[in-house]
């Protein structure tokens, strides 16, 4: 029997999210933090590599015991094998989310090496060179994806492939997954492409999906899909909308793919501390530097953090206040919801879209 | 509980059945849900004060052909944790 999440009466500091770099090699339309593009012959800043280590050494005193890089681009940061080895050198778990782009044979064998159970996502968003590169808007980077997808499958990853779904790509579902099982990746994870930043400018022009669109992709990916391929899959909508038997059966379980929110810091590529990497986008999400303020100090007495602590998943409004699955999905993406609204406990826009549209499983709800 | 109890659902608690035939215990009461895997909704669905937990296994066997070696144990903890819960009791006498 499944249990409601029991209220944490303490956090521990888990994971570090790492947005290494403030440039990116990719211009992706759906990008929800909006990196700088770093072209040929251009450099932007990235994360100074001794604030990296003196946040790891405060982090692990905190409970922390993984690590994510993401970006930007995090394989673009030009200390990249020295922060390798630093994880390495700490223990840590290793969590990388990259474009695939710069992931030689060297660079693969280095992430395995940094952690024998190194998990790496990259970013695939079309099955073919037209799609992907509308998507990522630089010419001849699915090849060089698909490379890098290649190169770490060679140096002994099974890597998860991400696609974002969104108008353009929507009929490659079925490709995407052959293409994965042909490279040997182990998942395939479908993101919604949120309304943050570039992606806000995508549901604006009409190009992401409608919530009816969603809602009965979601249904084709876990009911229909899955069946079809030995791959892992994962359509990353909201619990409530996830069946039981594919969140908690035994067989086919993945789990509820919710925020770490109380467990969970992000580091900006300016050595800010921030909620996640929505901390480029709104000011009031930065937490305090690493240069001048203390890892403990930010994780323990920001007011916002402590607000988000004591008010979730009890304040939470609308829909989200209204389902039986708040204390496990916690409001989906609190970060998201303060973007919308400027509040922290407003309802998730794809729960809230349902809802309006009698889209929302009844019986996941309270009343 | 023992073996010759036989439980009966708090009738305030709702069974919210789904389409994969897993299933959501809802307790008004308290807000909460419990979700629960087919097999255990089969349990539910006879909790009705008239089946002891062997009961239960005998007809679990009948219905279902490939029916785990430990079923009579995976049976009495459910319960058990059903009472626990205050999700069902027994009626009084």
């Amino acid at each position: 029997m499944t249990e409601p999440a029991e209220k944490q009466k303490n956090y521990p500091l888990q994971q570090i999210y790492f947005y290494l770099t403030e440039g990116c090699n990719l211009q992706c339309r759906h990008c929800w933090i909006a990196p700088r593009y770093q072209g040929p012959g251009k450099t932007y800043p990235s994360l100074d590599l001794s604030l990296f280590r003196s946040i790891l050494w405060q982090g692990i005193s905190l409970g922390l015991t993984t690590v994510k890089l993401t970006g930007g681009e995090p394989l673009l940061h030009p200390d990249i094998y020295k922060i390798l080895d630093e994880i390495k050198k700490q223990k840590l778990s290793l969590l990388v989310e990259t474009n695939g782009v710069l992931c030689d044979l060297e660079i693969s064998k280095k992430l395995k090496a940094a952690d024998e159970n190194t998990q790496v996502s990259v970013s695939i968003d079309g099955a073919d060179a037209e799609t992907h590169e509308w998507v990522r808007n630089v010419e001849g980077s699915f090849e060089d994806s698909i490379s890098g997808v290649k190169n770490l499958v060679k140096a002994g990853f099974r890597p998860q492939l991400i696609m974002s779904i969104m108008r353009k790509n929507l009929n490659q579902l079925e490709d995407i997954i052959k293409l994965a099982e042909s490279l040997g990746a182990a998942s395939v994870k479908f993101n919604l492409v949120q309304p943050t930043a570039r992606g806000e400018t995508l549901h604006e022009a009409g190009e992401t999906l409608t919530i009816e669109e969603l809602v009965e992709t979601g249904r084709k990916v876990e009911n229909v899909l899955s069946k079809t391929t030995s791959l892992k899959l994962i359509y990353h909508q909201p619990p409530a909308f996830r069946s039981l038997g594919r969140m908690f059966g035994e067989k086919e379980s993945i789990g509820c793919s919710v925020c770490g929110i109380f467990t969970v810091l992000g580091v900006l590529s300016d050595g800010s501390y921030a909620f996640c990497g929505i901390g480029e986008t709104i000011p009031e999400f930065i937490f305090g530097h690493a240069e001048k303020d203390s890892l403990r100090d930010v994780w323990n007495n920001t007011p916002m953090l402590n607000k988000i602590r004591e008010g979730l998943p009890s304040k939470l409004e609308g829909i989200c206040g209204n389902c039986i699955l708040k204390g496990t999905c916690l409001g989906s993406c609190v970060a998201q919801n303060y973007y919308r609204s400027r509040e922290l406990f407003a309802p998730f826009w794809f729960c809230d879209q349902a809802k309006q549209k009698g889209l929302f499983p009844s019986t996941r709800l309270k009343e | 509980m023992k073996s010759t109890e036989k439980p009966i659902a708090n009738p305030m608690v709702v069974l919210r059945e789904e389409f994969d035939d897993w299933a959501i215990l809802f307790d008004p009461g308290t807000g909460e849900g419990f979700g629960i895997n087919p097999v255990s909704v089969f349990i539910w669905n006879h909790l009705d004060g008239k089946h002891t937990a062997d009961d239960i296994l005998v007809k679990l066997r009948a219905e279902c052909n490939d029916t785990p070696e430990d079923a009579a144990q995976f049976i009495e903890e459910f319960i058990d944790t059903l009472l626990e819960k205050g999700l069902a009791g027994y009626e009084d006498h």
